[in-house]
């Protein structure tokens, strides 16, 4: 269970993540949503130790994720495909990985066949496509075999396969009773694997809801994701023609 | 270094069991050699610098092997104003690798203390300078002995101050590796920390000597046992610097630079260990009280 209470992050004037309070339950997979710069990624930095909240916390299981004994065995985390050295090949970036947690070297193997990275492990990251890399970065939080997995944006860059398989993976680690966050912006995506959805905007709270409950009007996800965000956006782009692009599918 | 490395019953609170004891000290430098020992680049260097390194000392050696007095042993440390660099680019590449990769996240989400991936940092690059500047001084003594051959100069490595130079060849490259990871781990950007660096090790010593030859009169009385002031001063910055005070260890007691405290060979190694603790602790610091970025 992740627990995040009245989380807030500040970098100099500007609030990242403003209040921020929710639960993402354990055999349960909870979706992240927001526009771009809403707060996901500060969010999920903070709760995994990379940065520290201005105020309020976030714990996993009880614990903050500083004090965790063995993080990698606890908490399963995939951030960015880039956080991987270019130079390195995948096999061994895992197996560094690994040692930190003297995890064994068959487990590298292990996680490396389930992200179906066997014919490219000893390949340098650099030479990898964004889906391998997504791929070596689910690898990466798979390692430990963790209770709670915090996955950002990990079907970017996927195949259809890799969706569909990022999605079973999920649903099955759900099923095993483990906690599973994952942000993404795929809606038709999360509607399929996500049992909640956790929808901020400008780092404050939108919904927390199931996605039955936000679909409840007979709108689709996508229709109450954009419905719910639409004073929350802060990139907006633009049509070729000039205009603002309209927002379709919200009914007000 | 792990906390609950005594208490195994700790992990059986939270389903499922987690099993071990997280990121002790010795596991962290185990992942950390598997990184520096993973990049071609590390490889790339320390064969740099063991071809320089043989090379420059034979190139050298030969061009002096005619001289009436010629010692073969003086010439092994004549590639010593080179080798060092490699290493220090090494050095630099290991600290600033995390951060100018990304690598940093899934580094620190294994090891959120921080702290234990800076002192492996530490362990590993000075084994594998350690290691690469055995081989390179190896390759010094070996650049010596076509010259020493062609004289019929019989070699002897044995001498103590022989042995004691030996030992400063070995071990300033090791601490110009050191003093880049520092500095890497510090400003964590590589171009940065390799300018900084290299102006502080190489550029910074060349310029000032000049500036000094510049400013001083070339037709003013030498005064035996005393330099010009501004030659003086010069002298002092450059003995001070991470390159100067390292080099102190491959000379003979005594030999210090006209103008300049003589620091000795312990005074060199302080000096140099300064500019190695300082920047690592402001890095330290930077690690445990900022967000990792």
């Amino acid at each position: 269970m992740i627990e995040v209470e009245a989380l807030t992050k500040c970098y100099g004037p500007t609030r990242a993540v403003d209040g921020l309070t929710f639960t993402a339950q354990s055999g349960t997979v909870t979706g992240f949503l927001g526009p771009n710069g809403a707060g996901k990624s500060t969010t999920m930095r903070i709760i995994v130790g990379l940065e520290r909240p201005t105020s309020g916390r976030a714990t996993i299981d009880g614990q903050r994720y500083a004090d965790l004994v063995a993080p990698l065995q606890a908490v399963g985390v995939m951030l960015d495909a880039r956080s991987v050295h270019p130079g390195r090949t995948a096999f061994r970036h895992l197996l560094a990985q690994a040692r930190t947690h003297g995890i064994s070297r068959s487990r590298v193997d292990e996680v490396i066949e389930m992200t179906g990275l066997e014919s490219v492990a000893g390949r340098r990251a650099g030479t990898f496509s964004l889906g391998m890399g997504q791929r070596l970065g689910i690898a990466g939080a798979l390692l430990g075999d963790p209770h709670t997995l915090i996955l950002d944006e990990p079907v970017n860059g996927l195949d259809p396969d890799g969706v569909l398989w990022v999605r079973g993976l999920v649903r099955d680690l759900a099923a095993q009773g483990r906690t599973v966050l994952l942000s993404s912006h795929l809606m038709h995506e999360l509607a399929l694997c996500a049992d909640r959805v956790v929808i901020i905007g400008k780092g404050r709270l939108l919904a927390d809801a199931s996605v039955p409950e936000l679909t409840a009007e007979g709108g689709s996800l996508e229709d109450a994701y954009l419905k719910l965000t639409s004073d929350a956006v802060q990139y907006r782009g633009r049509s070729a023609t000039g205009s603002v692009v309209p927002i379709t599918g919200v009914t007000r | 270094m792990s906390a609950s490395a005594s208490s195994p019953t700790a992990t059986s609170a939270r389903p499922p069991a987690v099993s071990g004891r997280g990121a002790t000290f010795g596991r962290v430098i185990a992942a950390e050699w598997t990184k520096i020992t993973s990049l071609r680049s590390s490889y790339l260097l320390a064969a740099v610098t063991v071809a320089v390194s043989g090379a420059l000392t034979y190139l050298s050696a030969n061009a002096s092997s005619g001289d009436p007095g010629f010692d073969p042993l003086g010439s092994l440390t004549s590639a010593l104003v080179l080798t060092p660099i490699g290493l220090l680019v090494l050095g630099v590449l290991v600290g600033t690798g995390e951060f100018s990769t990304g690598t940093y996240q899934s580094t620190f989400t294994a090891v959120p203390r921080r702290l234990p991936v800076l002192a492996a940092q530490v362990v590993v690059t000075a084994a594998f300078a350690l290691v690469t500047s055995l081989v390179a001084v190896g390759a010094a003594v070996l650049g010596i002995l076509p010259a020493a051959g062609s004289r019929g100069i019989t070699v002897d490595l044995t001498g103590e101050q022989t042995m004691q130079i030996l030992a400063g060849m070995v071990i300033y490259p090791m601490g110009m590796a050191l003093f880049g990871m520092a500095i890497g781990a510090l400003l964590r950007r590589p171009v940065r920390a390799v300018v900084t660096t290299v102006t502080l090790t190489l550029v910074l010593p060349i310029v000032l000597m000049l500036a000094a030859d510049m400013a001083t009169d070339p037709m003013a009385p030498s005064q035996p046992g005393s330099s010009p002031p501004a030659q003086a001063v010069v002298n002092t910055a450059v003995t001070f610097s991470p390159s100067g005070a390292g080099s102190l260890l491959t000379v003979p007691e005594g030999s210090g630079v006209e103008g300049a405290p003589d620091l000795g060979r312990w005074g060199g190694a302080g000096v140099l260990g300064a500019w190695i603790l300082l920047p690592l602790a402001g890095a330290a610091v930077r690690l445990r009280t900022r967000d990792a970025t």
